[in-house]
């Protein structure tokens, strides 16, 4: 039995299992994946001041910190379940049975699938699983590519590949349905990519960024932007054609596209086929919370953090008894927010569990940490990210008065 | 089109479903099998749950639509009779 088991390596299990280690508790982190550092693998940017952000070497780093801090990794090995009773936790994975006496789920993130016609050909694949085999497998997934839906996550990953010299033909917008509104108008993801313009040399991406500030600007830069699409990095971004279907006999040979209108309606009679013979497909994120909602633990449904996310304060701790959060399972942002989230998590736990007056203070500088650390992120998934914050912080306060109430009847 | 992939369910069956019978995401589910499959849902749950729930009723909810089940990820029938000691 250990004193706290972590369940995800990426940089919030990671960063909080350094802290809790050298603090004297016994951690086992678990991971599915056969490599350490989750989803900051793949990651692969310059930032805002010039600097590389190189997420292998961060994660190897992580790693060997953790290592080295006592810290006891277990890769390849998934959680399948979890009980709690009494005062410990029961991890069951696909191998072996853990236990612990704290656990934090540090889960990530998963893709949210965009289903477009003909999505099923082989060749097609979700832009995430894309920067994975480019980055971390350095596996090419295709000669020529067409991406659907255009987002600050599948333009990261749009120059990643760009780097790595893999021909991007074209990123086009996502035929509108009911299960992508936000993605397929053309207003919205404007909106959405005036967060990267500093990823953008391009000249008009970041003189439109204070533009639109103004919904009428918005609307003007829009509408004026065009037909042919500009260029981010090698190759061109589409605002006004959308992705109608992807064709091929069996496998991918190409996308079907047609211009659209303001609100991301098809114009007949512009159909065209892009050739590709692969095509990924980048919606948006959710937080991987399924462990959480086997322990019974409350939900909030908020669109500003990625869609269910368990119920937490900001101090990352969770209405059930030794449960903690941290990372993209309460709600999608960048990696570096993750590592400082992992901080939180980490401080909270250890003043649970030793009751020092100490770590109440590291606990709430961490999160004035984290705070900073969202304000100067050089990749912000949701514009709206601090009213999603507020309305968790909201729900909690509700959550704690009917409880304490309840309590005190008791 | 598909949604499912592991138990071959269209887009045009789940709306079908869900106009005929005005039906939650766990009925839709077990009227079609959509997200019964080998994935145990990781691709199609978030779709069966738009499907099935207009934006007020999301909003209200503090549970999570459709239950998650343990285990959450594949394992093989000897694994889950043995658990532990398989
Ligand atoms: C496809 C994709 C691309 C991204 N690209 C970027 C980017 O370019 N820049 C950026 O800043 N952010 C990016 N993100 C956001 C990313 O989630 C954060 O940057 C950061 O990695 C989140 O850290 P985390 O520790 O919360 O989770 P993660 O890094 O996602 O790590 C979670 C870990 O938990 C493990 N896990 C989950 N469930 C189980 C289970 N049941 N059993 C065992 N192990 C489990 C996973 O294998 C994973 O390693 C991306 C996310 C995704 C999904």
């Amino acid at each position: 039995m250990s004193d706290l088991i972590i369940v995800g390596a990426g940089p919030a299990g990671l960063r909080a299992s350094i802290i809790c280690a050298r603090n004297g508790l016994s951690v086992t982190v678990v991971d599915e994946y056969m490599k350490a550092g989750g989803r900051l693998l793949g990651q692969l940017y310059q930032e805002k001041d010039g600097e590389w952000w190189n997420g292998l070497q961060e994660s190897e780093r992580l790693y060997e910190e953790a290592l080295s801090s006592g810290v006891e990794i277990k890769l390849g090995l998934s959680v399948i379940h979890i009980e709690n009773s009494e005062n410990a936790w029961t991890v069951h994975t696909n191998a072996e049975l853990l236990t612990s006496s704290y656990l934090l789920l540090a889960t990530g993130a998963a893709e949210a699938p965009q289903p477009i016609d003909g999505w099923t050909l082989p060749g097609v694949m979700s832009v995430g699983a894309a920067q994975v085999m480019t980055t971390v497998q350095r596996v090419k997934p295709g000669n020529a590519g067409v991406i659907i839906g255009i987002s600050v996550l599948g333009s990261a990953i749009a120059m990643e590949l760009d780097m790595a010299g893999i021909h991007i033909k074209s990123m086009v917008l996502p035929k509108k349905t009911e299960f992508n509104e936000e993605f397929a108008n053309p207003l919205h993801v404007m909106e959405s990519l005036s967060h990267i313009s500093h990823l953008a040399p391009s000249k008009l991406i970041q003189w439109s960024s204070p533009l639109l500030k103004w919904k009428y600007m918005r609307n003007l830069s829009t509408r004026f932007f065009p037909k042919r699409g500009f260029k981010i990095w090698d190759f061109p971004v589409h605002l006004r054609k959308a992705a109608l279907e992807i064709v091929g006999e069996s496998k991918v040979e190409g996308v079907k596209v047609a211009a659209i209108d303001i609100n991301g309606n098809p114009i007949e009679g512009t159909e065209e086929i892009i050739e590709a013979d692969f095509v990924c497909i980048a919606g948006g994120l959710y937080p991987l919370a399924e462990l959480a909602a086997l322990t019974g633990c409350p939900f909030l449904d908020a669109a500003e953090l990625g869609g269910y996310v368990p119920l937490h304060s900001e101090k990352m701790e969770t209405p059930v008894d030794r449960l903690f959060v941290a990372g993209n399972i309460t709600g999608i942002e960048s990696a570096k927010v993750a590592l400082a989230q992992g901080e939180v998590a980490a401080y909270s736990i250890l003043q649970h569990a030793t009751n020092h007056e100490n770590f109440k203070e590291k606990v709430n500088r961490s999160v004035e940490n984290v705070q900073q650390i969202r304000d100067q992120a050089p990749l912000s998934f949701n514009p709206h990210i601090n009213e999603g914050r507020k309305k968790m912080q909201n729900s909690w306060n509700e959550w704690l008065n009917e409880h304490t109430k309840s309590s005190h009847l008791a | 089109m598909i949604l499912c992939r592991c138990e071959e369910v269209t887009y045009e069956t789940v709306r079908a479903t869900k106009e005929k019978y005005q039906c939650d995401a766990r009925e839709l589910k077990l009227r079609t099998r959509a997200g019964m499959g080998y994935c145990g849902g990781r691709v199609c749950r978030p779709l069966l749950d738009k499907i099935s729930q207009n934006k007020n009723e999301r909003l209200e909810s503090q549970v999570i639509p459709l239950k998650y089940q343990p285990p959450v990820r594949p394992i093989t029938f000897q694994r889950m009779q043995g658990d532990h000691h398989g």
